[in-house]
């Protein structure tokens, strides 16, 4: 009967279906989005082999947001710090032409010596001021070739070489052409340390404290852990918005939806009322169909958000989308209290409607 | 209207009556509908006992104030002054929970507009009533085909409203209006959406349930004719009972149908399976 009720409008059930499924696809892709960039970038950046990251005070660990960037001379200081193996400096830049792409301005030596180098697929190692090294991933998702001209950052680069991935970005050019570039003279925005034993991290670490009291030092070891976005107040608020977007879609629509519903059957709430249903069973009609429409919503809100990760993927195949079984869970729940939130008002009209009047409406 | 005056006295003030609880006594009541600048003087100062297993007719003109003494006596509304006791107990005093659980246990509706659900079919509609007054699962679908039997349309238990004609539809209604076993039947204007032969049809089952069941009937009309397959009418005037008469030379439905033509089919079979009825003659009339 109930799901006879809403099938009996089915253009208002479509559209609240709808409604309920973009609300689902859009929690779902947003948090799919930022946390398949957080984690893959974690991984690429835990990748590098480094032991400890320095960055100056307040910074993101999201490096791309990172700001103010250090003096070079840091690291020679660093360098002298007791069990200290090797530093790399390293200048982050963020792409946005054509994706989302870190890419890292390295010195080739000290980056080798903290990170154990690359594996090159193909080519050389950066040698000319023009010279990219691009990973495998990049290269197939952009149909890059090795030798071709690359424009990134608003400069023509040269393909040197393709590297395995996991090396921190996916783009990699001399620090000094990335210097140059940004006007970012002298400067780095973070220091790779590698300590000579895995267990003197943690006293590298408070010595690098002690030089650098106001700066960030992290252990990379945990930094997987730390990127979420519970640690980027910023990214936080965004999800948040979205979120709060999404949600108030679904529950105007409901709103509207059941409103207009319990408008139009006036007069059945009436007859019902008359043989002795409660304000109860009322508001449990009303809350059963809507418990039905975002049921359906949910389910095809889920089916669209895998559609939509494929379409992405076939546009920008590097893009990391992470739908998990838990954002399914909870943007079904986010969704269902939504749209009962904004069924309980009408439902809580039909309920006190008054059965002689009720049945007095044509 | 004029000859019903002139019959005998209505039951409760015959010896009968004496000392049985009525299900139905309405002590003075008023009704006064607040419009703000005006106020709607619905009913002013009824007083009425209804025995089990009566039969009446409730007439008058429209704006009368029939329609509302049966949301008073159907619990769906609340006198403004006055007392109404429901088998003997108060529930002027009532709140609408209490008012709700009343209607769903103890007293049937049937409507003039039928007040079907569209999207639910036969059977479904008249399981409602169950739902409300708690009925077990298994329980309330047997109730359900059998309050449809009653009725004659135990084979229609399937079929959606849409599917059914008028008469049908009003059965459907009657049947759920049973289904939980009331001891009172109110029906405002149950023929008025229908042709005069489908409700001689209707009346005829009214007449077999209070016959056969005891059921106490109680029917608003204002047509003369329907009245008649009553055993008592009351007239109402501007709010008040004008007349309270017992019906003289009473129609039976079942010996005034085949006299009318086109049946409708299974009709004949619900009315046809009871055990009274009485063989032909003119000698017809029932106290
Ligand atoms: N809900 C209401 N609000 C105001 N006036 C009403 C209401 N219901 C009925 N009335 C008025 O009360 C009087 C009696 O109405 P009603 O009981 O419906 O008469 P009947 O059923 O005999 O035609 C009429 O004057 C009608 O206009
Ligand atoms: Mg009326």
């Amino acid at each position: 009967m109930i799901v006879r009720n809403t099938l009996h409008r089915p253009v208002r059930t479509a559209i609240t279906v709808i409604a309920v499924a973009v609300e689902v696809t859009l929690v779902i892709m947003v948090v799919g989005l930022t946390s398949g960039l957080l984690v893959d970038t974690a991984k690429r950046t835990e990748g590098i082999g480094a032991d400890v990251m320095v960055q100056p005070p307040s910074a993101s660990i999201f490096m791309a947001f990172s700001g103010a960037p250090m003096p070079m001379a840091i690291g020679g200081k660093l360098q002298q710090l007791e069990y200290v193996q090797a530093v790399a400096p390293v200048l982050v830049q963020f792409n946005s032409v054509n994706g989302l792409d870190l890419v890292y301005g390295i010195q080739p030596e000290s980056f080798r010596a903290v990170s154990g180098g690359f594996v090159l697929h193909e080519g050389r190692e950066l040698q000319d001021a023009n010279d990219i090294l691009i990973d495998d991933v990049y290269a197939r998702a952009k149909k890059v070739k090795l030798g071709q001209k690359l424009h990134i950052l608003e400069h023509d680069f040269h393909v040197a070489g393709i590297v395995e991935h996991g090396k921190g970005a996916r783009l990699f050019v001399l620090m000094s052409t990335l210097q140059e570039m940004s006007g970012a003279h002298d400067k780095a925005s973070v220091f790779f340390i590698k300590s000579d034993r895995t267990d003197h991290t943690p006293a590298v670490m408070d010595s690098v404290r002690m030089l650098l009291p106001r700066y960030e030092v992290r252990a990379l070891k945990d930094f997987i852990s730390l990127m979420t976005s519970s640690n980027l107040p910023g990214l936080a608020a965004f999800i948040n918005v979205m979120i709060g977007i999404a949600v108030a879609i679904g529950f105007l629509v409901i709103f509207l939806s059941m409103y207009t519903t319990i408008i139009e059957r006036t007069r059945e709430i009436g007859v019902l009322k008359s043989l002795g249903a409660s304000k109860g069973y009322i508001v449990e009609i009303i809350l059963s169909e809507t418990a039905l429409l975002c049921l359906a919503g949910v389910a095809a809100g889920i089916g669209l958000s895998y559609l939509t990760r494929l379409i992405l993927l076939k546009v920008f195949p590097s893009l990391p989308i992470l739908i998990t079984v838990k954002w399914m869970f909870l943007a079904g729940l986010i969704a269902g209290a939504g749209g009962l939130l904004g069924a309980s008002y009408p439902a809580w009209l039909a309920s006190r409607k008054d059965p002689v009047e009720a049945l007095a409406y044509e | 209207m004029d000859d019903l005056s002139t019959t005998a006295p209505a039951p409760s003030e015959t010896p009968a009556a004496a000392g049985r609880v009525p299900t139905i006594r309405v002590e003075n009541v008023y009704k006064t509908y607040d419009l703000g600048e005006i106020q709607v003087r619905a009913l002013r100062g009824i007083s009425l006992d209804i025995y089990p297993g009566e039969f009446v007719a409730i007439m008058g003109a429209s704006g009368s104030g029939k329609s509302t003494l049966m949301n008073i006596l159907g619990c769906l509304d609340r006198p403004t002054k006055g007392r109404y006791l429901l088998d003997g107990k108060d529930v002027s005093g009532l709140t609408k929970r209490e008012l709700a659980k009343i209607r769903s246990q103890r007293i049937g509706f049937v409507f003039q507009q039928f007040n079907l659900l569209s999207r639910t079919s036969a059977l479904e509609n008249v399981e409602l009533p169950t739902i409300y007054a708690g009925v077990p699962m298994q329980e309330r679908t047997r109730r359900a085909k059998e309050a449809l039997d009653r009725v004659g349309l135990a084979d229609r238990a399937g079929h959606f409203p849409s599917q059914l004609s008028g008469g049908q539809q009003q059965r459907v209604a009657i049947a759920r209006g049973l289904v939980n076993n009331p001891s009172l039947l109110l029906a405002d204007e149950p023929t008025g959406n229908l042709d005069s032969r489908t409700s001689v049809e209707i009346m005829g089952i009214l007449q077999k349930l209070n016959d056969e069941h005891g059921l106490t009937v109680v029917i608003v009309t204002h047509e003369h004719d329907i009245a008649q397959y009553a055993k008592r009418a009351i007239e109402f005037r501007d709010g008040r009972i004008r007349n309270d008469v017992l019906i003289q030379n009473r129609l039976i439905a079942e010996e005034v149908l085949p006299t009318l033509p086109a049946p409708d089919e299974g009709l004949i079979d619900a009315l046809g399976n009871g055990a009274s009825a009485p063989p032909n003659g003119s000698a017809t009339q029932k106290k």
